[in-house]
């Protein structure tokens, strides 16, 4: 088998047949609950007797973002109302939920007898393609904002951009959702020399599920630069994926989770070189308080014909009770024998004498340990290449801070 | 009032007793020097002082401007006026130089009532002080301690002590690790700091610290006391003698 099957498949004829052999996934495998590999960390098995229903809400509703953009919001998980967004003219958004030839195209490109994707294909709640023409640079950042929904609710949305050859854009998701369950699916394909500044916000309601992923496909000279944040919801799986589809490509895909109370929060990545002279680099932090736990699942898969890969990951959790835990299973796969890997893994706790010595200069614990934890966090947060996106996520990580050590 | 009184001071770390009953008196514009071989307690004195977790004061009495500062936090007590350079002073990644001692002064300048000071100000302060203290620029824009030194360090040290401005300044070891050009440097800017204000301690192995920065008193420690007092002749007897003797007399 190769890798998490990233490769194009071609086993299902139409969407029907593939929406079909999804149902029969989840048959089989229902809810995971800590025996398959791929999720060894997170059992989602209190999904499996509650009843969701698809949102009731009869259109989405507009809201304003916490962040300066165009803002698609998607409204309990169902489509925005496209007709009235006032996109830049080389965006191109369409609702494709009746356009199942798309659907089956776009999820050709990705992973195969995947949970996420299984749950998707089969449940769909809103289906949405953008298309960035003309190589454009669209300044102003496109924001998908997923709010509002029921607590017997599920939302399934999916949306495609697709971004063409030489263009650019900056794309913000940001979930503040209050349906118990939400599993947004974000394809993004980049053309060839083809930009993405993306971050994604996880900050949906206490008693939220929250199963995200982001898949990145890239052509050659592609370059995307990533930053996840996870601090919201019960039990949180983000997922992000990378996959190389031609040489010398770029992508950094760092994220940051703050875990507080009995919050689970998984980072998955997974990494795809599968041609030469691409570039790939993860930073991922974590901190935990109370009876949090974190966990980064990382995988790097190199291709025998990815020769001169490089590819970076390290993780760092940051243990902030004695209650909390933090879980890193990294995964280098590789077969191509010219490439530079490397990974790495830690956990520690606040250190005794850095605190000592911002107290004996009479900073109060909660100021110090405010400082130390926001030290910790820096560097990650200076992966972001696009100022107005990291002074946000800034923002929400000391703002998380604050709150956790009293500062507020 | 004296302006630190150190009672009957006797501490353990876990179950191991460290200090047997210290007396010391300093009063303002004093600098006294604690002088003492490995393992005699020095360092413990220094943390106990400061208030450090983990040191626990089992009998006797810190005194403060006559109030005790037992139950304070090491926070606390900086607020009051106490000020620990210390002898490996700990680097911080991430911690921006100037952020850190802003947040210092501005401590300090809340417990007093006064207003946070601004921080075009506060940079302009910080620049001045650091120039007499033959601080680099660059060095101000570092995270706090990385990268320096081992003499960049203890100017830094120095430095914090210059915009704390505190009433009782413990010097933990401050020769530590300094070649002869550093320890001139250095210690022209603790004598610079010296004043009718504000009391010292000095914590020395060595002698020839104690060249540079004359102090009023010293005392010798060994075994967690206090085993002789004298004038600064005393610091070149142990120069002479050594230790030895000195302990053999407790």
């Amino acid at each position: 088998m190769r890798g998490l099957a990233m490769q194009p498949e071609r086993l299902y004829e139409t969407w029907a047949d593939r929406k079909e052999a999804a149902q029969s996934y989840l048959e089989a495998v229902n809810w995971p609950n800590g025996q398959t590999e791929a999720w060894k960390f997170t059992s989602l098995s209190h999904l499996s007797d509650v009843v969701l229903n698809p949102p009731k809400q009869s259109a989405s509703i507009a809201r304003a973002a916490r962040l300066h953009g165009e803002v698609l919001n998607f409204t309990a998980g169902l489509a925005p109302d496209l007709a009235a967004a006032s996109l830049p003219a080389d965006i191109i958004a369409t609702d494709i939920s009746a356009d199942k030839a798309i659907c089956h195209k776009a999820f050709a490109l990705l992973p195969d007898n995947h949970h996420l994707t299984a749950l998707s294909a089969s449940r769909q709640t809103a289906a949405v393609k953008i298309e960035v023409v003309n190589s454009a640079k669209i300044d102003t950042p496109l924001i998908l904002q997923f709010t509002d929904g029921k607590t017997d609710e599920a939302s399934h949305p999916f949306v495609f951009i697709d971004i063409a050859d030489g263009a650019h854009l900056h794309l913000a998701e940001l979930y503040e959702g209050t349906s118990s369950l939400s599993q947004p699916l974000i394809l993004v394909r980049l053309g060839q020399g083809s930009t993405l500044d993306h971050i994604k916000l996880q900050d949906e309601a206490d008693h939220t599920t929250h199963l995200g992923l982001t898949l990145f496909r890239l052509h050659g000279q592609a370059n995307v630069n990533s930053f996840s944040v996870s601090k919201g919801s019960q039990i949180t799986r983000m997922e992000t994926h990378c996959f190389f589809a031609a040489p010398d490509a770029q992508a950094a895909i760092s994220a940051v989770y703050l875990g507080c109370d009995n919050q689970h929060h998984d980072i998955t990545t997974v990494v795809s070189h599968e041609y030469a002279d691409c570039k790939s680099r993860q930073l991922i932090r974590g901190v935990l308080d109370d009876k949090a736990r974190g966990v980064f699942q990382g995988r790097v898969r190199v291709a025998p014909d990815a020769q001169r890969t490089d590819g970076q990951q390290m993780s760092r959790a940051l243990l902030l009770s004695r209650d909390a835990e933090a879980d890193a299973k990294p995964e280098l796969e590789i077969f191509a024998d010219d490439v530079v890997c490397s990974h790495g893994a830690t956990v520690g706790e606040l250190d005794e004498t850095l605190l000592f010595y911002l107290k004996s200069r009479g900073i109060d614990e909660a100021e110090a340990r405010t400082m130390l934890i926001d030290a910790f966090l820096v560097d990650t947060l200076e992966e972001i290449s696009y100022q107005p996106f990291a002074n946000f996520l800034r923002g929400q990580v000391s703002g998380w801070t604050a709150r956790q050590t009293g500062v507020e | 009032m004296s302006l630190l009184e150190i009672k009957n001071l006797h501490a353990r770390i876990g179950d191991t007793e460290i200090l047997h009953g210290i007396d010391l008196k300093i009063d303002r514009g004093e600098v006294h020097a604690i002088m003492g071989p490995n393992g005699s307690g020095k360092s413990t004195l220094s943390y106990v002082l400061s208030g450090r977790d983990g040191y626990e004061v089992t009998e006797g009495d810190i005194l403060l401007d006559g109030e005790s500062v037992l139950e304070m936090e090491a926070d606390e007590r900086a607020r009051a006026g106490m000020f620990l350079a210390f002898q490996y002073p700990v680097e911080l990644p991430g911690v921006g130089g100037m952020a850190f001692l802003r947040a210092a002064v501005n401590a300090r300048l809340r417990e007093a009532g006064k207003d946070e000071v601004d921080q075009l100000e506060f940079v302009k302060m910080v620049r001045a002080e650091a120039k007499e203290l033959g601080i680099k620029d660059d060095m101000l824009k570092r995270p706090v301690n990385v990268g320096f030194s081992g003499g960049e360090k203890k100017r830094y040290e120095i430095l914090q002590m210059a915009l704390l401005k505190p009433s009782l300044a413990v010097l933990d070891e401050t020769d530590s690790g300094l070649d002869v050009d550093a320890l001139k440097i250095v210690s022209e800017g603790v004598n610079l700091l010296r004043s009718a204000e504000r009391g010292m301690l000095v914590i020395t192995h060595y002698q020839r610290l104690l060249n540079h920065i004359v102090p009023d008193q010293v005392h010798i420690l060994a075994g967690g006391r206090i085993v002789k007092s004298g004038d600064k002749t005393l610091a070149l007897e142990v120069e002479e003698n050594g230790y030895a003797g000195l302990g053999d007399a407790a």
